[in-house]
């Protein structure tokens, strides 16, 4: 089963490359036929990638969160399945460019870098870190979405505040739409988050004997939360409007990313597996 | 093919001219008996803002199109009007430039998403008025689905090409369900009205008129289903509205940037999209310094116009190569007409010989032999003129070469001696098909 893994690990990085390529054609020429192609590529990429993560989990007996290179090939596809979902729900083709090319670089990180790890921490085999680890990911992956929809936003409105009506004007969805998808975003990866967090709550603890609830990760993680959640109630709840909600999502995913690599880098913490 | 046409439109002649020539419909109702009883013997009259033209068939032989301009300024005397400000127009030219008027190409603004209904309600009028014959209703079939393919084929009508509709156009990029919005116009004159109307069209959630007239405000309120805001409280009624769109004739501005930073902190920082379209401009444009105010001038909206024009005059060449195809179509289907007859003798001198030879042996056989030879000689000239009926239709409909097609046409009425016998399509498609079922039935 190796081969296969191999050749798929290979095939992979090409393949999204492809599919970016697809979107960003798409996107400068609105051809008919790259237009209805390249959601075809992009399902078959995203087949082939589960595909690809299941071999894995099932040659190597556990799932593919052992290294960050296994990682980034679940935050790629995470990433690719979150954007492929919100165009099926909502039809806006024109933005594909712009979250494709995240997967593409995650994935050929991976695909560079990634070992076969057969022998691993007990810890890492149990399954409820598997659905932890990916709540995590797929959080992660919905706000790094909306914050790009986010960017998306304030490129439009401020080609329209400088009356400036090119590409950026023709091709992308209304500043409405950006702003609700970067919204929906945000709430989908605030969700999961959540649902990481319930898990990591319960489970570690027990995983771990050196848990603690002060820990920079949790920490890290549970104030990304927070942030999320206050922007989430006011816009439910307040006036917020927008360029707000749009700098709320920003800010956000910066305080997640600096978040992340402060905790994971200087912070001494249980909560890391390799 | 002798069909012919004139045509005065916007390259030809000044708006004074096109103005005095404009058609209405009782006009053409009433014009086309004249061109019925003394020139033409089928034709259609096609008039809008633009362009006035008459296309159709002649009764004489002789093409002369002075006759057709003279009846026309006749019907509608025009001072200044010369034979220099009509284009002429004959046979493959005329369909050409019918083609080109249904899609869009040959409009002042090209892409007009007008013309094509304009086009065909010119030929319905024609139709009712018994006008209008099978050449002329091929012709203007194809005009109309030339029109529809370049619509459907090409970008050819995309795009705001006017201020008021680009200026909707840049409202959609700010909000998305625009049935959830509200918009107020302020100024009930054309441009407003257009603006207005195109609100509407898009299903504006609430619509709002202003005017310093209140009448006019009122006709224009009721056209589009809309409220009235009486001017003098317009002020205080900024806040309630996503989208403002300004058209007055003021000398001075009407809205201040005060009036805007005051409208939005009652809508606590709700995005406002204010469209001035004025000139002068009604609209302090400071106020598009105010955060979640997107405001456009006449200007900014000239740059959205020019590029979607540009655009669609770089669709012009595929609509041409539709144009083309279906020319193409045309004249294959007319050039069938030609040898229509040929056909007809043809298959009615075999048709002959057979029921001679029937009649011949009818006493001689039993009932029952006598039905099977009948069917066995149908299906038998049925499989022989088969392919030449085929063969002679496909050769015309190519059209490469009338005189080629005329010679074969020759050949075979010199062959088998064969005199003309008034022509009908429909019959021969008919006996055709017979012949057809009878052989694949074989």
């Amino acid at each position: 089963m190796l081969q296969p893994i191999d050749s798929l690990n290979i095939l992979l990085p090409i393949l999204y490359c492809l599919v970016f390529a697809a979107y960003t054609y798409d996107f400068f020429t609105e051809k008919k036929f790259v237009s209805n192609s390249k959601r075809i590529i992009l399902f078959v990429t995203l087949i082939l990638h589960a595909l690809y993560l299941v071999s894995r989990t099932i040659e190597f007996d556990h799932p593919p969160i052992t290294s960050k290179f296994e990682i980034f090939s679940i935050i790629a596809f995470s990433i690719g399945f979150s954007y492929f979902i919100l165009e099926l729900l909502t039809d806006i083709r024109g933005t594909g460019a712009f979250i494709i090319l995240f997967s593409f670089v995650f994935q050929i990180a991976s695909s560079l870098f990634i070992e076969h790890n057969f022998v691993v921490p007990e810890v890492l085999r149990n399954r409820l870190l598997g659905l932890h680890v990916i709540n995590a990911l797929l959080g992660y992956s919905g706000i790094t979405i909306s914050a790009v929809y986010g960017l998306l936003f304030i490129l439009l409105y401020k080609n329209l505040k400088a009356n400036k009506f090119g590409l950026i004007f023709n091709r992308l969805p209304s500043l409405e739409i950006l702003e609700k998808l970067s919204y929906y975003s945000a709430v989908i990866g605030f969700v999961l988050l959540t649902i990481a967090i319930i898990i990591g709550i319960i489970w570690l603890p027990n995983a771990f004997p050196k848990f603690s609830y002060f820990d920079p990760k949790l920490i890290g993680t549970f104030f990304v939360w927070i942030v999320y959640g206050i922007g989430i109630l006011r816009k439910l709840f307040g006036n917020f409007y927008g360029k707000k909600v749009i700098l709320f999502s920003l800010i956000g995913f910066v305080i997640a990313i600096m978040s992340l690599i402060i905790t994971s880098t200087l912070g001494k913490t249980f909560h890391s597996f390799y | 093919m002798n069909l012919v046409g004139i045509s005065i439109n916007h390259k030809t002649s000044p708006l004074e001219l096109r103005e005095a020539l404009h058609f209405n419909h009782n006009e053409i109702v009433e014009f086309i008996p004249r061109l019925k009883n003394s020139l033409f013997s089928e034709g259609v009259v096609i008039s809008t803002c633009n362009r006035t033209e008459i296309f159709g068939f002649l009764k004489d032989h002789e093409i002369n199109l002075s006759p057709v301009i003279n009846e026309l300024i006749q019907f509608k005397p025009v001072k200044g009007i010369q034979q220099e400000h009509f284009l002429k127009f004959f046979s493959c030219g005329a369909v050409r430039h019918i083609f080109s008027v249904a899609s869009g190409i040959d409009s002042m603004i090209i892409g007009d998403s007008q013309i094509l209904g304009q086009v065909k309600e010119a030929f319905e009028i024609s139709e009712d008025l018994d006008f209008a014959g099978t050449s002329l209703r091929k012709i203007f079939d194809s005009a109309i689905k030339t029109g529809k393919r370049a619509i459907k084929e090409t970008k050819i009508g995309e795009g705001a090409v006017t201020v008021s509709y680009a200026a909707v156009q840049v409202v959609e990029k700010i909000f998305s369900n625009l049935d959830k919005k509200s918009a107020l116009v302020i100024g009930a004159g054309e441009t407003g009205e257009l603006a207005a109307v195109h609100l509407r069209d898009k299903n504006i959630g609430k619509l709002a008129i202003s005017n310093r007239t209140i009448e006019r405000a009122e006709k224009l309120a009721e056209k589009v289903h809309g409220e009235i805001i009486p001017y003098q409280f317009l002020k205080e009624q900024l806040h309630n509205f996503d989208i403002i769109i300004s058209a007055t004739s003021s000398d001075n501005f009407i809205i201040s940037y005060e009036d805007i930073k005051s409208a939005l902190k009652k809508r606590k920082i709700s995005p406002v999209v204010l469209m001035d379209i004025a000139v002068p401009r009604d609209i302090d444009p400071d106020v598009k310094k105010i955060e979640n105010v997107f405001y456009h001038d006449i200007d900014s909206l000239k740059i959205i116009v020019d590029q979607n024009l540009q655009r669609r005059k770089e669709q012009v060449p595929l609509v041409r190569k539709i144009i083309m195809e279906e020319m193409i179509g045309f004249f294959g289907w007319f050039n069938t007409l030609g040898v229509v007859p040929t056909i007809k003798t043809m298959r009615s001198f075999f048709e002959e010989i057979r029921n001679d030879e029937l009649e011949k042996i009818k006493n001689k056989v039993s009932k029952e032999d006598f039905i099977k030879i009948e069917d066995m000689s149908r299906r038998m000239i049925g499989r022989i003129l088969h392919n030449p009926t085929v063969k002679l239709r496909e050769f015309a409909e190519t059209g490469a070469n009338i005189k080629e097609v005329a010679a074969h046409t020759m050949i075979l009425k010199e062959l088998f001696n064969l005199g003309e016998v008034p022509s009908n399509g429909k019959e021969i498609n008919e006996e055709e098909n017979k012949a057809d079922r009878v052989n694949e039935k074989k």
